[in-house]
């Protein structure tokens, strides 16, 4: 569960989220969603511990990320981020493998057939599915992913729902933004609409 | 065959250059089997060999250090700060007579002057919000012209023969080297080699950016001031003792990323190697090529190390990604 109490998130000097507290269930999809500029991956960066709120609290069960050592967090929470950058040339299974055990994700998501190829080299698309393979392999109880399916034809997009509807069902809380131009959303158990 | 040829290479390169030099050594191989045999082998020749070795092993892993901890491809040394703050370290050491060249307080001077010129580097980079690689670069080379003006002031004033001239602190020299001058170059090398490879699975995850590194679970202030540790020990204790020898804290990585990977681990033993290779190369041609005289150092590192560099870069340029 988590739990999101009361929270005022500012960056740049900007009010993102004011005064806001919402509920997230264990063990489910939570997706939020809304137009640019909405604060909803403000709201991901601060449950992920990347940004801490100005006022209110956030916990993940009894854990606050801000206060959570990056290596006990990384134990709690995985991120996937939206637009995942490459600067060395490892290879997809070295990139997955920072993380945890790849052969199972990379089948899951199809990359298998990439493994060996330089996460440099990739494309738009497939750069996402790694990053959010990387995630997946960290094997937290939170998975948190940041627009996973913007850069995906309609066969992966498939393929990425499945898998984290399987994750959901084996109790991993899954949280999702996604954009408003989504309009498919069965898939979620829970959508956040209003978050200005 | 990969994983060994550099280090027979790199025995190969050691036993050719002690064997040659400015004065003919009868029954060389006999003189190389007994330790002390000859003094031209053993006391002048020998310690030069050792300290390129180890000098160039430094300042390998130092390069790589400064890529890895900046993740930018084009960090070393040199463009840090970090190499003219190890120099006015160790020349201010020596301008008060605290310490003597080559001694474990110039080390200890060289490595706290390159710490400081490092860190001032990364603390101005940063002041207006996130640490850019480009404030990184930009402010490197400012505080390095500071710190090399401020260098050849000290040296100029104090026109003292042992405190070494302004073209040894630029250029690099290994001609004064001794055998009581390696323990300190030893020393600082393993420990910074040894903080290098402890963190090297920490600097691969931050090649994916700070942000994905600290969801990965990596501290990323510490790592990098770990690296910056390091990079501040190997290199402060190569400079103090040799002088600047520039281009190997940038080549070495990169030839050893386009032959054997990303992988920083892989690259901490790999870039030590080749830049230990190239120093050795390079210290054997300056003072063989124009004998009686003998050329700085850094001269024959540029031009050894960029052709190697160039090739790698135009034959296979996919190992780093720039933005």
């Amino acid at each position: 569960m988590i739990t999101i109490n009361d929270i005022t998130v500012v960056r740049d000097g900007r009010e993102i989220i004011y005064d806001y507290s919402e509920q997230i269930p264990a063990g489910s999809i939570t997706v939020i969603v809304g137009p640019n500029g909405c604060g909803k991956s403000t709201l991901l960066a601060a449950i992920a511990g990347d940004i801490a709120p100005i006022k209110g609290t956030i916990t993940i069960d009894d854990h606050h990320p801000i206060l959570t050592s990056p290596a006990k967090l990384a134990q709690i929470r995985a991120v996937a981020v939206q637009n995942q950058s490459y600067t060395l040339g490892f290879t997809v299974q070295q990139v997955i493998e920072m993380a945890g055990a790849s052969a199972q994700v990379m089948e899951a998501l199809e990359l298998t057939s990439l493994a060996d190829r330089q996460v440099t080299a990739l494309s738009g698309g497939q750069s996402q599915r790694v990053s959010i393979a990387t995630a997946i392999a960290q094997k937290t109880p939170v998975l948190l992913l940041d627009e996973p399916l913007a850069a995906q034809d309609v066969h992966s997009r498939k393929r990425i729902i499945e898998l984290l509807q399987k994750l959901a069902e084996a109790g991993v809380t899954v949280v999702v933004v996604v954009h408003s131009s989504e309009s498919e959303l069965a898939w979620a158990d829970k959508i956040i609409k209003d978050l200005l | 065959m990969k994983k060994t040829a550099p280090i027979v290479l790199l025995i190969v390169a050691a036993v050719a250059a002690i064997s040659v030099g400015s004065s003919q050594v009868d029954g060389f191989w006999s003189v190389l089997l007994n330790p002390g045999s000859n003094e031209i082998v053993w006391q002048i020749r020998f310690p030069r060999v050792m300290a390129a070795l180890i000098v160039g092993a430094a300042l390998g892993i130092a390069g790589l250090m400064a890529q890895g901890a900046c993740n930018n491809a084009i960090a070393e040394p040199a463009i840090l700060g970090t190499a003219a703050g190890a120099s006015f370290g160790a020349v201010i050491g020596i301008a008060t007579g605290v310490v003597q060249v080559g001694s474990l307080g110039a080390l200890a001077c060289g490595a706290a002057g390159a710490l400081l010129a490092t860190s001032i580097t990364f603390r101005l980079a940063a002041f207006r919000g996130a640490l850019s690689s480009f404030n990184l670069i930009i402010v490197g080379i400012a505080v390095s012209a500071i710190f090399t003006s401020l260098v050849g002031i000290t040296s100029a004033v104090l026109n003292r023969a042992d405190a070494r001239s302004i073209s040894f602190w630029s250029l690099g020299s290994l001609a004064l080297v001794t055998n009581e001058n390696l323990l300190g170059i030893m020393i600082t090398t393993l420990v910074g080699g040894v903080i290098a490879w402890f963190i090297a699975p920490m600097l691969d995850r931050l090649s994916l950016g700070d942000q994905s590194a600290f969801h990965l679970g990596v501290n990323v202030s510490r790592v990098r001031f770990l690296a910056l540790v390091s990079l501040s020990l190997l290199a402060g204790g190569a400079v103090s003792t040799v002088g600047v020898i520039a281009f190997i804290g940038l080549a070495a990585p990169h030839i050893a990323r386009f032959i054997y990977g990303p992988s920083h681990r892989a690259l901490t033993i790999h870039s030590a190697l080749i830049g230990a290779f190239i120093v050795l190369v390079a210290d054997t041609l300056s003072r063989t090529i124009a004998q009686p005289n003998e050329l700085p150092i850094g001269l024959a590192t540029a031009l050894i190390g960029a052709p190697i560099l160039i090739t790698l870069v135009t034959v296979k340029n996919n190992v780093w990604r720039t933005q």
